[in-house]
């Protein structure tokens, strides 16, 4: 593995890590920009824009988009979060130039007026899609409750009101002042052509012009609600339980991943045992989420209406127990190695590495090889893990409960 | 591509499959046993899932816990699953480990506890998660559409019904378990990095002994097929459809992967292009080719609010006829291109690798190496193309869906 960087006069960073042996190769236009970026009025504007990047340029339609990324048998789509937005391509080796000329030149978008409103159409189906998707919509309200005024409490897709309401030159004006050269970084993995790529790069973007993307902020202060919100549709309870963690760039990021694994992995940890195991919830989770100075552990339960209250209960109990004691050794080891087998079976795909590399870079503009990753993964100690669940106070949490019961 | 391929048979009916790949540090290995869903007793749908969540609790020396703390320890990322046919033990793990993973596993598929008291918590969670699928439209109607659509009991919902579930006992299943949990038939398969004259002296060593009685037969029934609708006040419309297709091993099975491409592969497909790019009626829309031995189809679907759902099954199906009318230019060229570069792409995990290779010897019998699929691909014709119409022309629909408003789905008919 071979890592490589380098910086246009622009200010676009391009990072690389070669892997000779792969058979294919991953690109990526990291863009730092999401709902916490967006003001309230145009909420959901960077994840329809998204969607506007894929309908032509000044010299592609619509359709030769789709078709020039097909013609290659690529590999390839985008995605939004609430702090990114990542355009990528996964091809093979003899398509690197055509990937990168297709992404580089969709991140300068006609946007259409015409596309702009059919478009409109697709993002109120995608809103309406996950009206459906009762874990989505508890992970959606309580991202909102948790957050507050913060600007990360906004939905990544908008509400079918904003997105209604959202003018075409709203949508230019968010794209001139956050697609700046400076806040994009080109990531590439597997079985790369370097000098040619930073080539590449270089002839498709060198002339994109600059502004400063600034983003706010703002001190994170949980909510600590506990809501529970009916709704008679559904069958069975689910509740999303919400706390602080460590952020992105905090050297507790490790610790924290082991935090949520022993608590709450599919296999093996407190929550299944103490829950699903013995069927009282048919899912327990616990899932670790770092963002940009901040970070949230994540619990998320299915269940009996009839024994939600004694699932979130256990649920609880655990956390209490578990900050009081830390993980047992057992625990600890099994932990880090389950994460640790994760990532090197992730990291034998281009697109496993290609997030893995390009979040480094662009929350920490560092480059970690996957054997330090795992150094690192493995340096953690009991002490580490209690560390953080004791810093991030782990039985303060914010709830949000969706389905037949009004009240726990 | 680099890539070996072994078959080794043992004496009690068991097959051992390889797929060796350069550059990898990981092995995925897959037990395959012949205790699928289309074999549950008729009077208890849902038995297999059931087995699969009991097997884990508790085998060989190990309790429950201690099982599972085992295969966490070891970094095992372990699934079990029930298909059509196969009840499915899985794990991926880095390949200095596979020894004492196929340790594990060896005593779950032969030695499982199977006792008393671990039996009702594994029943009650194949009911929760039956019970969870009225929140999940989507996955009901294509469940749904599945049990439609193949030949009765083909393509039964693994998630068994209600009362299936509540007739079963431990004694029951036990007896299902002796039936169905059996070497002969059974396949255990591995891909990534080992040894495989290694691999065949540990199968022999960990499961040589195992004896059990002839892989059980299937009887099936014609197909129930039809169109159904649910009502349920859901966001969206659920539309799901499949219509006949060549199984794998088929003279027509090749074109008509092109097809499927041409299709719904990608984002330039006929039915991405037409439903949403032109018409913006969908988020999803999508068509994938999918089979059992013997038997396949052309599943298509997609999602869309109630104003829009006529609109959208109307265009969706006219794209599946406007297929009889030829390919468009390009259309052959880019669909071989895609179909190819797939294989590669996804050929580089070994996951993927080792249910390709249970795949194959299901429905085939054999092992495909991936120069040969991609040969085959390259080889396609537009004359192929057009006899693979011919022969296989979108009719004879079987349908599911589920929404606040019926449609009118008189299109559907030949």
């Amino acid at each position: 593995m071979d890592f490589k960087h380098t910086q246009l006069d622009n200010g676009l960073t391009i990072v690389a890590e070669h892997a000779p042996a792969a058979e294919s190769l991953a690109v990526g236009f990291f863009v730092r920009t999401g709902a916490r970026d967006e003001t309230p009025e145009v909420n959901g504007v960077s994840h329809f824009l998204e969607h506007m990047v894929f309908k032509g340029t000044a010299r592609r339609s619509p359709l030769d988009v789709n078709r020039e990324f097909d013609d290659m048998g690529a590999n390839y789509n985008a995605f939004t979060s609430e702090e990114n937005t990542v355009y990528y391509a996964q091809v093979l080796p003899e398509f690197q130039a055509r990937a990168v000329d297709l992404l580089a030149d969709i991140l300068r978008p006609a946007l259409r007026e015409e596309d702009f409103t059919t478009e409109k159409n697709v993002i109120l189906e995608e809103i309406a899609l996950y009206e459906d998707r009762p874990h989505f919509k508890v992970f959606e309200r309580l991202m909102a409750e948790f957050f507050g005024p913060h600007p990360l409490s906004q939905p990544v897709l908008g509400t079918a009101q904003t997105i209604s309401a959202l003018r075409r030159g709203q949508m230019l004006d968010y794209f001139r002042q956050r697609y700046s050269p400076t806040n994009i970084t080109v990531v590439a993995v597997g079985n790369i052509a370097w000098e040619a790529l930073a080539e590449q790069v270089s002839q498709a973007c060198a002339h994109w012009e600059p502004v400063q993307a600034h983003r706010l902020m703002p001190a994170v202060e949980p909510a600590g609600t506990q809501r529970w919100v009916r709704d008679a549709k559904l069958n069975r309870q689910h509740i999303g339980l919400m706390g602080l963690a460590p952020s992105a760039q905090s050297p507790q990021r490790y610790a924290a991943q082991v935090l949520a694994t022993v608590l709450g992995d599919s296999t093996g940890s407190r929550l299944y045992y103490a829950l699903v195991e013995p069927a009282i919830a048919e899912e327990a989770s616990v899932s670790y989420d770092s963002m940009d100075g901040t970070g949230g552990l994540l619990t998320f339960l299915i269940s009996d209406p009839a024994r939600a209250n004694e699932a979130l209960a256990i649920a609880r109990r655990e956390f209490a127990t578990f900050l009081t004691q830390g993980p047992t050794e057992a625990e600890l080891t099994a932990a880090k190695n389950k994460i640790a087998s994760a990532s090197v079976l992730r990291g034998e795909l281009p697109m496993g590495r290609l997030p893995a590399v390009g979040m480094d870079w662009v929350y920490r503009r560092s480059y970690t090889p996957l054997a330090e990753q795992i150094d690192e993964l493995m340096a953690v100690t009991a002490e580490d893990v209690l560390a953080v669940a004791r810093d991030y106070r782990l039985t303060d949490t914010t709830l949000l409960a969706l389905g037949p019961n009004d009240k726990p | 591509m680099a890539e070996e391929l072994f078959v080794h048979q043992l004496d009690n009916g068991l097959t051992l499959l390889g797929d060796r790949m350069a550059h990898v540090v990981s092995t995925a290995v897959n037990v395959a046993l012949p205790a699928g869903a289309s074999l549950d007793p008729q009077a208890r749908p849902g038995a297999a899932t059931v087995l699969s969540e009991w097997l884990f609790r508790g085998a060989g020396d190990r309790d429950s816990r201690q099982l599972n703390d085992a295969l966490d320890a070891l970094g095992c990322h372990f699934d079990q699953g029930v298909r059509s046919h196969f009840l499915q033990i899985s794990g991926s793990q880095v390949h200095q480990n596979l020894l004492a993973v196929l340790e594990i596993f060896a005593d779950v598929a032969q030695r499982p506890r199977l006792a008393e008291e671990t039996f009702e918590p594994s029943r009650d969670l194949a009911r929760q998660d039956l019970e969870g699928l009225d929140d999940e439209p989507s996955r009901k109607v294509n469940i749904d559409l599945r049990e439609r659509f193949y030949p009765w009991p083909l393509g039964i919902s693994p998630l068994g019904t209600l009362e299936g579930l509540a007739e079963l006992s431990p004694d029951a299943l036990r007896a299902h378990a002796g039936r169905t949990l059996t070497p002969h038939g059974g396949i255990l398969a591995v891909a990534g990095r080992f040894e495989f004259d290694e691999v065949c002296d540990w199968a022999e060593r960990l499961f040589g002994a195992w004896q059990g009685p002839p892989a059980p037969a299937i009887e099936t029934a014609p197909a129930q097929g039809g169109i159904h609708f649910q009502q349920r006040p859901t966001a969206q419309v659920q539309i799901a459809l499949a219509c006949p297709a060549p199984p794998t091993g088929d003279e027509h099975y090749y074109p008509f992967r092109v097809l499927e491409m041409i299709l719904g592969g990608g984002m330039s497909c006929r039915l991405f292009t037409e439903v949403r790019e032109k018409r913006g009626l969908v988020y999803a829309v999508g068509a994938r080719y999918q089979g059992v031995r013997g038997h396949a189809g052309l599943f298509v679907y997609a999602g869309t609010t109630p104003e829009k759902a006529q609109q959208t099954l109307d265009v969706t199906v006219n794209e599946l006829r406007r297929l009889g009318e030829g390919l468009e230019a390009g259309e052959l060229e880019r669909a071989k291109i895609q179909l190819k570069s797939a294989l590669i792409m996804q050929g580089e995990s070994t996951g993927a690798r080792v249910g390709g290779l249970v795949n194959d010897w299901y429905l085939l019998g054999r092992l495909r190496p991936l120069h040969e699929i991609a040969a085959a691909v390259d080889a396609v014709s537009a004359d192929d193309v057009a006899a693979c119409l011919a022969a296989w022309p979108a009719r004879q629909f079987t349908a599911s869906l589920l929404g606040p408003v019926e449609l009118n789905t008189t299109g559907l008919s030949d």
